[in-house]
């Protein structure tokens, strides 16, 4: 049997839906996001958006609304899942707490019914009497809103309309009263209809418009006191309301399709609207007041404001910012200026949020050789196409480096400037100190003439009074850092040498062995306050200020020697007030205090590069909620450095890591550098902001990327990138993209610049003649050649070559007419030892059903230059390539096939398989290819190399709709189908009858809630790093439209059977928002089947493990049963699950 | 009048473009289905052991492994179709089977005929024994959301029977009903309700709700997988309202098979009587069966008696008999691969010839 582990590395980035409102209080104005699972709610404030909860559902949404409840004085959320789960939230605070309520949730599901082809619809009156659902073909539902119930229970209204394109309740209006849009034979048209909440159905159609525009297919209610509804088309907008109907068609919204609006005034004067191509347009209606008073639309207006991120939903927050939130691009938050930039446009983009969606195609690079994977994927489409570089961890940019070995310890001084800047870098060795001056970027060893340098520097910084201390085995010395000179000198009382230290800025500890010493600095002069013996040897010291602003510190942390202990001491008197014993044999080499998030903790470094934390209480020094960590397999240094204004602590190892929080929670982040024995913050005139890092021979001055778990670069470019490969030999990526051209009176023109056409270097293949208009393709390829229409947009189809160091396009290949690349690999073929980039194309003609025909074409890149080797014509498209024992594999059609490399530089068909639809997918290992069909689910092949042929080894006779297959092992398949599944299927070769053989089953389901794109195998993090709990094997990850990426790997039976135990407990104790069952949530779910998931552990659920509560985690563990040292079975605790779980978030 | 605006997103038929879509978040599935069900490729042709007389109707055995046929001579054979090879074969009628059908769990088998007694009967599966008769009953089926029922047809009556003591439980006259030539009562995918003879009966009171108009003379209708509503010939009624919803002029005269997933019917002809004889088309449709727009008309080329859906709608069932009704001359139950291209293999042929005129 299999057993799997499935977890997301990266959330889902694309954003389906935003609202603005008050929610988490009456005063607070909130932006609430969804992406797909996910609700993220951020507060607006003047400083901009400020996260402060996410929330993930188990559900994907579909619909998002925020509604005001009578008597209400803050916005409720509701929301229907694309499973038909709907729920209204509530968040109420309690002190820094968030919590989201479900007031009330239900399945709005029918048994029977024809889910419309315009998707779930749902409405709020904006009386909040009443919520509108629109699920099914000639049905409405309601659910009204007029008393607390717990359970949301929808009535059903027959429709007489069938295909209704939109639905929106009007402003106005006594009774709930809905305006749609419908098609019928005769064209769309505009109705509305009163609801009866007591007789639970429609009572009178108070107004109607028949036939509006053909493509008529967006309503904006109007709010009072106007009232009635726009109706946004192609072409026009029509604002009607039932007795006046005005309508305008402004040329500029002919370009392309308007698909979102947000109202930005109360009385609903003035709306934006967005189109697909990213343009941000301003709706006016234009008002005149009639005789009795009242006013009237008399005219629309509309005007091109700019250009934004291809919209999926606009929101108004408050003086004239919005937020955009996009599917196919980052999302932003603009703000609207009421005079025009020099390019005519009104809109300033303040922020931009990352987005991977869609993930089309990736590919798992090692581009720096550490052993630790980057993925570079081809995201988001049309001008938001860019290709993303993402690494775990923190990057560091080198800015300077010396060569420097055997540094034993670093710190940067301000000594004799106005000191705004460091200038002065203190290193120190082997029994000596140097100091190195930095000017400008240039480095000069100097003296500091109070400064001992014939000795190793313990510690040293800029203290108090323009000062400098330097602390040495044999004394602290305090040095005028204006006229460098010697001003006070303190000794240790005894002959013992100094041997550990710690100062901030107005105080100093000191330790000779067992002795500590308090020292506080004064002008002129050190002042001893306090000294006490303890039992044991110090090994590591901190007073590092506690709290914002603080400069000097009322505690003492002191790690110790022998006793393998942790002790909080009070000043000046030096008392123990709170003793950790941390256990083990392992000697404490590092301890900090420090502040996170306003909440502070004692890291305790260990030896063997383990860590220790607790929860320190500032006033009693008490610690509590002990934990453990393994960052690295040497002895760990901790420092505190700033980025962006947060405090972070550096943690100095053979596996460097940043430490901060996020969410209250403690994240630790690899920082790719191999190592780091020492460092310190320097923000030197040249070197703003950076970090002075000292490694076994040099020290490298470097500026830290903004903290975050997954690193991510964006490489724009402009166009739709579809595959991508890598090709090591010649230091590049092959891209395929593809850019829109817009035929104009000049013939065929790129719509915008972007990375095919910004390049210097450019081929075109020949648009004739390569491909032989041969008898049975005349008729599919005769319509290509002809002009395409004025004004009609044309892909065009690109290979680019880009440098995988500065990312550059280095040449661009353009295809054919109709020509377009669906599959791109990079490989050797034969005997031949170049590398190829080979592409799998297709004619499409849009009135075949599919490609008739297609080619392979073979490129080198060598001497910056593309040269094309060879072509092979196919019939049909070829959807996906693969070298395979040095052939070339191709899935053209609905066959797969084999081509050898001759001699002669050509490919020649040797076999051909034939027993699919289309076989969209193909992965190798060995001689076994995996086929991934269309409908019909997967296909292992086995090459028989004596016959030259393909065998039909085993299949899946499930109908699965593929989007990605993946060889997990030998016997071993992953999928992914278009219901937003993964199942897992085996192949059973022991089995004697036949039938049984070539019949996979299907072993492991489970709903992962977006589509997967593609399948990769690699991993985001250093392999075999350290000792792990948790032993997985192999890792493979997908990347989704939704723009996350995940991954699964494969766990022990054992250890499924814990994990599973643990999630079914967790699934009980987590109250989920919203109360849909997790079970529900991850079943395997397709158009005709729901079965409960199997064969994977859902990590998401899994590491959640972390962020509950101790009582929780205590409520998980209680009676759970482990397997233990000697294969014995034991009592598992909180703190052996937190291990656990703990290293399983280490393997993304 | 301005000519109206064309959509700018328009449908992707080239599977082509829509393979990219999908990958970029929009789905095609309806479309996707409708190229599955244009393509149909033949995999296995099940021959009469002996030559003498035909097919007259198919059913895949739950598992999709296997079918079972009915044949004029009142036999009734089960095929392995990987094989091809006859498994089991019993006697059931003394006349030309009419229709057959296996319950869901294997276990049981309905079968009709056109003359001799009985004229129906429901088997045991586990040994081809007769579990009941229905001496009269020239039609019959299983209930549907439950199969602890079988609803038999005699003319315009409809009697629902106990499925395992073979009583009448209740029978469904129509008071007045639309005398159609072939009625064939059917329960309602939840069982709830009954169609027979245009009449549509609650089956729990067994009152009679509505009758259907009557626009054509040979059939009554069968429910739509969806609950909602009736294919009776060419039209389509919505059981809430029993409005006329759409005209489907291509499912004229034709048995409507609706595949268990993926929302598509199949629909064949039925025998068209001329001059006492009766004649078949040579072809099967696929409709959509949400919007019931056309999808493709398949030409097999021979005389479809019978077709038969599998349970994924992977592969179909045909009965092909070439010749006159009453004696064909060449009869074969052939197996399709729903979706795959007939000319596949061809392709590899003509590649080799291209191969060898290259060399």
């Amino acid at each position: 049997m299999a057993f799997h582990y499935v977890v997301t590395a990266h959330k889902p980035t694309a954003v389906t839906s935003c609202v603005t409102g008050n929610f988490t209080s009456p005063n607070d104005l909130n932006l609430i996001v969804a992406k797909n699972s996910r609700l993220e709610i951020y507060l607006v404030t003047p400083e901009g958006l400020r996260p402060i909860k996410e929330v993930g559902l188990y559900g994907k949404v579909a619909v998002m609304k925020l509604y005001r409840p009578q008597q209400e004085n803050k916005d409720y959320l509701f929301i229907v899942t694309m499973r038909y789960h709907a729920m209204i939230l509530e968040c109420v605070s309690d002190d820094d707490n968030l919590e989201i309520i479900t007031k009330a949730h239900g399945n709005v599901a029918d048994r029977i019914g024809k889910p419309s082809d315009t998707g779930i619809i749902a409405v709020i009156d904006p009386r909040a009497r009443v919520i509108g659902l629109r699920l099914y073909d000639g049905l409405f539902k309601i659910i009204p809103l007029d008393k607390e119930n717990s359970e949301l229970k929808a009535s059903s209204i027959r429709m007489d309309e069938l295909q209704v394109t939109d639905v929106e309740f009007l402003h106005g209006c006594a009774n709930p009263t809905i305006v749609l849009i419908h098609q019928d034979v005769n064209g769309r048209h505009v109705k509305t209809h009163e609801i009866s909440l007591r007789d639970k159905e429609f009572v009178k159609i108070p107004w109607r418009q028949d036939n509006v525009e053909t493509e008529a297919s967006m309503i904006i209610p109007v709010p009072s006191p106007l009232c009635g509804a726009i109706i946004v088309g192609q072409e026009s907008i029509l604002y009607h309301d039932g007795m006046t109907s005005v309508a305008v068609a402004p040329p500029i919204i002919k370009q392309s399709t308007i698909i979102c609006y947000a109202k930005v005034d109360p009385s609903g004067l003035r709306y934006l609207l967005g189109d697909m191509a990213g343009h941000l347009f301003m709706l006016f209606l234009d008002v005149e007041t009639k005789g009795d008073g009242s006013d009237v639309v008399k005219d629309l207006k509309v005007e091109l404001l700019g250009e934004i991120s291809s919209p999926e939903c606009i929101t108004y927050l408050d003086n004239g910012v919005l937020y955009i939130g996009s599917r196919m691009g980052d999302s932003q938050l603009v703000k609207l200026n009421t005079k025009a930039d020099d390019n005519g446009s009104y809109v300033t983009i303040m922020e931009s949020f990352t987005n991977l969606a869609p993930i089309m195609d990736m590919c798992v690079v090692d581009l720096e050789r550490q052993g630790q994977g980057q993925l570079v994927t081809c995201s988001g489409a049309y001008k938001e196409g860019s290709l993303r570089i993402i690494r775990n961890g923190i990057g560091i940019q080198e800015h300077a480096s010396i060569d420097l070995p055997g540094i034993k310890g670093m710190w940067a001084l301000t000594v004799a400037s106005d000191g705004k800047h460091d200038n002065t870098l203190v290193l120190a060795f082997v029994g000596q100190t140097r100091v190195l001056s930095l000017n400008g970027e240039e480095v000069e060893e100097t003296e500091i003439a109070g400064f001992t340098s014939d000795q190793q520097t313990f510690y040293c910084g800029n203290v108090r009074y323009e000062q400098i201390i330097q602390v040495t085995p044999v004394s602290a010395r305090l040095v005028s850092a204006q006229n460098k000179t010697l001003v006070a000198e303190w000794k240790p009382p005894t002959e013992k040498n100094i041997s550990v230290v710690a100062s901030n800025s107005e105080q100093v500890v000191v330790s000779t062995g067992s002795d500590l010493y308090y020292i506080e600095i004064h002008q002129n002069e050190l002042i001893m306050k306090g000294h006490t013996t303890l039992n044991v040897e110090i090994a590591c010291l901190d007073i590092s200020p506690l709290g914002n602003n603080a400069t000097s510190s009322q505690l003492v942390a002191v790690g110790l020697w022998t006793d393998i202990s942790a002790c909080i001491l009070k000043l000046p008197d030096l008392a123990e007030v709170y003793k950790e014993n941390l256990g083990g044999e392992i000697i404490p080499r590092s301890v900090l205090m420090t502040t996170f998030e306003n909440h502070t903790y004692l890291l305790c470094a260990l030896g063997d590069g383990s860590m220790f934390y607790f929860s320190l209480h500032r006033e009693s020094g008490v610690l509590t909620d002990k934990k453990k960590v393994t960052l690295g397999t040497q002895p760990t240094a901790l420092r505190t450095f700033k980025s962006l204004s947060t405090t972070n602590v550096f943690a100095c190892s053979d596996r460097p890591t940043v430490i901060y929080s996020s969410n209250h929670k403690l994240v630790f982040s690899n920082v790719n550098m191999k190592e780091v024995n020492h460092m310190c913050s320097l923000n030197a005139e040249a070197f703003p902001d950076s970090l002075a890092l000292a490694t076994d021979t040099s020290v490298t001055i470097g500026t830290i990327d903004e903290i975050q778990k997954l690193h991510i670069r964006t490489v724009a470019l402009q166009e739709s990138p579809r595959r991508i490969a890598y090709q090591e030999q010649s230091q590049t990526f092959g891209v395929v993209s593809v850019r829109m051209d817009i035929q104009d009176s000049t013939g065929l023109n790129p719509a915008r610049p972007s990375a095919s056409t910004m390049t210097q270097s450019v081929t075109v293949s020949s648009s004739v003649g390569s491909l032989s208009l041969g008898k049975s393709s005349v008729s599919g390829i005769s319509g290509t050649n002809l002009t395409p229409e004025y004004g009609q947009e044309v892909e065009v189809h690109n290979l680019l070559i880009i440098d995988q160091h500065t990312f550059e396009v280095l040449h661009a290949h353009q295809l054919m007419q109709q020509e377009y690349a669906m599959s791109l690999i990079s490989c050797q073929l034969g005997d031949d030892p170049n590398m190829y980039y080979i592409i799998g194309t297709a004619i499409v003609n849009p009135e075949e059903s599919e490609p008739k025909q297609g080619r392979l074409l073979i490129f080198q890149w060598a001497d910056n230059k593309l040269t094309p080797i060879s072509e092979k014509e196919i019939k049909g498209a070829c959807y996906s390539l693969a070298e395979f024992n040095g052939k070339l594999l191709a899935s053209i059609n609905s066959t797969v096939r084999l081509f050898e490399w001759t001699a002669e530089k050509e490919l020649r068909l040797e076999c051909s398989h034939f027993n699919n639809i289309i076989t969209l997918y193909l992965k190798t290992k060995g001689d076994f290819v995996l086929v991934g069909d269309l409908m019909r689910s997967m296909t292992l092949l086995q090459y028989k190399t004596m016959e030259g042929s393909f065998e039909e080894i085993a299949r899946d006779y499930n109908p699965n709709w593929m989007t990605g297959v993946e060889i997990l092992d030998d016997d071993i398949f992953l999928g992914s189908e278009n219901s937003f599944n993964i199942f897992v299927c085996q192949k059973d070769s022991a089995a004697t009858a036949d039938e049984e053989r070539l019949q996979m089953q299907e072993v492991g389901q489970f709903h992962v809630g977006d589509m997967i794109n593609v399948f990769r195998h690699g991993s985001l993090v250093m392999q075999n790093l350290g000792e792990t709990s948790t032993p997985t094997t192999g890792c493979v990850l997908f990347g989704t439209v939704g723009g996350a990426i995940g991954l699964v790997t494969q766990i022990s039976s054992e250890f499924f059977d814990f994990l599973l135990e643990v999630q079914n407990r967790m699934s009980s104790i987590i109250k989920s928002v919203g109360k849909i069952e997790h079970a529900h949530w991850r079943s395997f779910h397709t158009d005709i089947k729901t079965e409960p998931c199997k064969g994977f552990i859902d990590g998401d659920l899994i590491e959640s493990f972390l962020d509950l509560s101790t009582d929780k985690m205590k409520e998980v563990v209680d009676g759970l049963q482990m397997i233990g040292d000697g294969s014995m079975r034991q009592e598992c605790t909180v703190d052996d699950l937190i291990k656990m779980v703990e290293d399983l978030t280490r393997i993304h | 009048k301005c000519p109206d605006p064309k959509p700018k997103i328009q449908t992707a038929s080239n599977f082509a473009l829509r393979s990219v879509r999908r990958q970029v978040g929009y789905q095609s599935k309806a479309l996707d289905r409708k190229f599955i069900h244009s393509r149909f490729c033949p995999v296995q042709t099940i021959r009469l052991p002996n030559d003498d007389g035909f097919y007259t109707c198919v059913r895949f055995l739950p598992g999709d492994q296997s079918i079972v046929a009915g044949a004029d001579s009142g036999d009734i054979r089960i095929f392995n179709i990987h094989t091809g090879n006859e498994e089991a074969s019993f006697s059931a009628h003394d006349s030309y089977v009419l229709h057959t059908e296996p319950s869901r769990d294997g276990q049981l088998l309905i079968s009709c005929s056109t003359w001799g007694r009985p004229l129906s009967a429901l088997w045991s599966m586990n040994g081809y024994e007769m579990k009941h008769t229905f001496g009269n009953e020239e039609y019959m089926e299983f209930s549907k959301a439950i199969q602890d029922k079988l609803i038999a047809t005699k003319g315009e009556a409809a009697t629902i029977y106990d499925i395992n003591t073979g009583t009448a439980i209740k029978s469904l006259v129509p008071t007045v009903g639309n005398q159609y030539t072939r009625n064939k009562a059917t329960f309602s995918p939840y069982d709830d309700l009954v169609l027979c003879d245009g009449v549509i009966f609650d089956v729990n009171s067994g009152k009679q709700i509505h009758k259907l108009d009557k626009l054509n003379q040979t059939q009554s209708g069968v429910f739509h997988p969806n609950g909602l509503e009736i294919v009776s010939n060419t039209e389509v009624w919505d059981i809430r309202t029993f409005q006329l919803l759409k005209t489907v002029p291509i499912l004229n005269h034709s048995q409507v098979i609706f595949a268990p997933i993926n929302n598509t019917i199949y629909a064949i002809s039925l025998e068209q009587e001329e001059d006492d004889d009766q004649t078949f088309e040579t072809s099967f449709k696929t409709v959509d069966a949400t919007d019931y727009s056309s999808i493709a008309t398949f030409d097999v080329k021979r005389n479809v008696y019978d077709l038969a859906v599998n349970h994924f709608d992977t592969q179909i069932a045909i009965v092909e008999n070439l010749g006159v009704y009453h004696a064909p001359q060449e009869s074969v139950v052939r197996i399709y691969d729903v979706g795959r291209k007939r000319d596949d293999e061809d392709e590899q042929e003509e590649e080799e010839e291209d191969d060898d005129e290259n060399d």
